[in-house]
């Protein structure tokens, strides 16, 4: 401690002054790579949105307005809610159980969903391809089962991309309900337990409501990441139900249209930060409560 | 008791029910694939009648994979020296700075991350297309670069914070200037740090797909890119072999990271 002190009087003022110029100059390299290999690029893509074909709004009414692409909107939001709701119905009680587990064993299922997180998006989608076609392992041991008669329709439609993606979600809702449940004290429990809670009183009164904020930050987030999704919907997904990532890329590569182009992208821009901003908020707010 | 494993009763049962399920749910399509890249039949009929190295050969003999995974690779390695260059001395001005603003830059940093990776896509392929990037190494690294740095720069920042100063200051009053101070002390104490950024950068690059299905040209692209145009024609089982190679190589590296964290401990 003493050592410190030293250090802070004797080199206090004029530390203090280097620290304020040099600390910006460190940050410039990284700095300037951003400003000119993302933030210059978004704002010409959202330019080109309100200038092509001719200067005004006319992407975005169109984009309100037509069919087509308010059921891609609508697809995505379809899509996402369900395979958020599935990974956290799933999702709970796996978090859950990595915080209870002896030692051995949760280190033996992290270590599994950390290797499925890892392995390459493209290896993974391909095996769900093979397993969901018509002829796939899947629909052949169902068969077998005596559960269907006719082999079901799980690929190139909105089915598989949900399987899919909630297949890749998975981790990403279990590691931050981990977060959450481990900071519940588990004397609160065991004090429920004490007032007369049963199980399942202290699991809806105690246990449940605390994991909440858990719930809500790890949910959004995935909503967040499905509604941006390119590469599994469009290996799982058929033409005919796109997302909006899909339509995005569709229009710019495929149709060159480069303002309606733009216009979808800036719509998804603007749902993700502001679905984002909230999810930091109720971070905080968990983190407050926590505190 | 419900945070208490023993004391769970029936309930016990249950979760550990619903985890073996995960499991086998996680697992299932990754051992999938590794059976089918050694199983004879090319419709993908499993169990495969018969075992066969057929197609890692074939994948082994055509140019464009090799071409492809040597291009990944190029390009993972330069992402990973520049994401830790530029993050280890952005964390620095992060952590220790006291210039205006910077939690604003700090916030910017991690934009990247935030952003659907499909704007950041459609955004760069217009922008390398007008300045002559598109379909260069240079525009794959740099692009890969910016999407690597929040999670480099997160990783470093981290570590830095957890770190004393005070050592470092301690050094320079036992006679070290600023800048062997930070070499000899500072850096190996955050090794870890710098560790887990440079594993970070580098799988990002190595997997990511949809800028770089954006960026590729005919005649460069990278491992994804090249599997991806593959997937689009037909499902072979070359592309099981070269997942089974992928899910190895990502496996060493985790292996790498784990007995490194071990050694630090």
């Amino acid at each position: 401690m003493t050592s410190v002190s030293i250090v802070e009087r004797g080199g206090g003022p004029p530390q203090r002054r280097r620290r304020g110029g040099g600390g910006f100059s460190h940050v410039l390299p990284a700095l300037v790579l951003l400003l000119l290999v993302f933030v210059l690029p978004v704002l010409l893509l959202l330019l080109r949105s309100v200038t092509e074909p001719a200067l005004g709004l006319q992407n975005y009414a169109e984009l309100v307005e037509s069919a087509t692409y308010g059921r891609v909107f609508l697809n995505t939001f379809l899509v996402s809610a369900v395979v958020t709701a599935i990974t956290v119905v799933i999702g709970y009680p796996i978090a859950w159980l990595l915080v209870i587990l002896p030692r051995r064993w949760a280190d033996l299922l992290f270590g599994i969903i950390i290797l499925s997180m890892w392995t390459n998006l493209l290896a993974r989608t391909y095996a769900w391809m093979v397993l969901l076609q018509r002829t796939g392992v899947i629909n052949k041991t169902l068969i077998g089962l005596g559960i269907i008669d006719e082999p079901l329709t799980l690929v190139n439609n909105l089915v598989g991309v949900t399987i899919g993606m909630t297949y890749i979600m998975l981790p990403f809702i279990i590691l931050p309900l981990v977060t959450t449940m481990r900071g519940i004290e588990p004397d609160l429990l065991r004090a429920a337990a004490l007032c007369g809670a049963g199980r399942l009183d202290a699991f809806r009164r105690v246990l449940l409501p605390l994991s909440l904020p858990g719930i809500a930050a790890g949910g959004l987030m995935t909503f967040v990441m499905s509604l941006g999704y390119f590469v599994t919907p469009s290996l799982l997904g058929g033409t005919s139900n796109m997302m909006a990532a899909e339509l995005i890329a569709q229009l710019i590569q495929s149709l060159l249209n480069w303002g309606m182009g733009g216009a979808a992208a800036f719509a998804l821009l603007v749902l993700t930060l502001a679905l984002y901003a909230l999810q930091l908020r109720l971070f905080r707010r968990a983190q407050a409560g926590r505190a | 008791m419900l945070l208490d494993f023993h004391r769970l009763g029936g309930l016990k049962w249950v979760l550990v029910g619903i985890g073996l399920c995960v499991a086998a749910f996680l697992l299932l399509p990754i051992l999938f694939t590794v059976a089918l890249s050694f199983g004879s039949s090319q419709w993908l009929v499993f169990p495969p009648p018969a075992w066969t190295l057929r197609w890692y050969e074939e994948l082994f003999a055509d140019p464009r994979w090799i071409d492809s995974t040597l291009t990944s690779l190029q390009c993972a390695v330069l992402v990973t020296i520049l994401s830790v260059g530029l993050g280890l001395l952005a964390s620095f001005g992060l952590v220790r700075g006291s210039f205006p603003g910077r939690e604003a830059v700090r916030a910017m940093f991690l934009m990247p991350m935030i952003m659907p990776v499909i704007v950041v896509a459609v955004a760069l392929y217009a922008f390398f297309l007008r300045i002559g990037l598109g379909g260069t190494l240079v525009g794959f690294v740099l692009a890969h670069t910016v999407i690597a740095l929040p999670l480099a720069i997160t990783s470093i920042c981290n570590a830095l914070e957890r770190f004393d100063k005070a050592i470092e200051d301690a050094a320079i009053l036992c006679g070290a200037n600023p800048w062997e101070a930070k070499l000899r002390i500072t850096i190996p104490a955050i090794r870890e740090g710098l560790f887990g950024a440079a594993v970070f950068a580098f799988l990002t690059s190595w997997d990511e797909v949809v800028i770089a299905i954006f960026m590729a040209s005919p005649t460069l692209q990278t491992l994804p890119v090249h599997i991806w145009g593959t997937l689009r024609q037909d499902l072979t089982p070359v592309v099981a072999a070269a997942s089974t190679l992928l899910l190895l190589f990502t496996l060493a590296l985790m292996l790498v990271a784990a007995w490194f964290r071990g050694r630090t401990k």
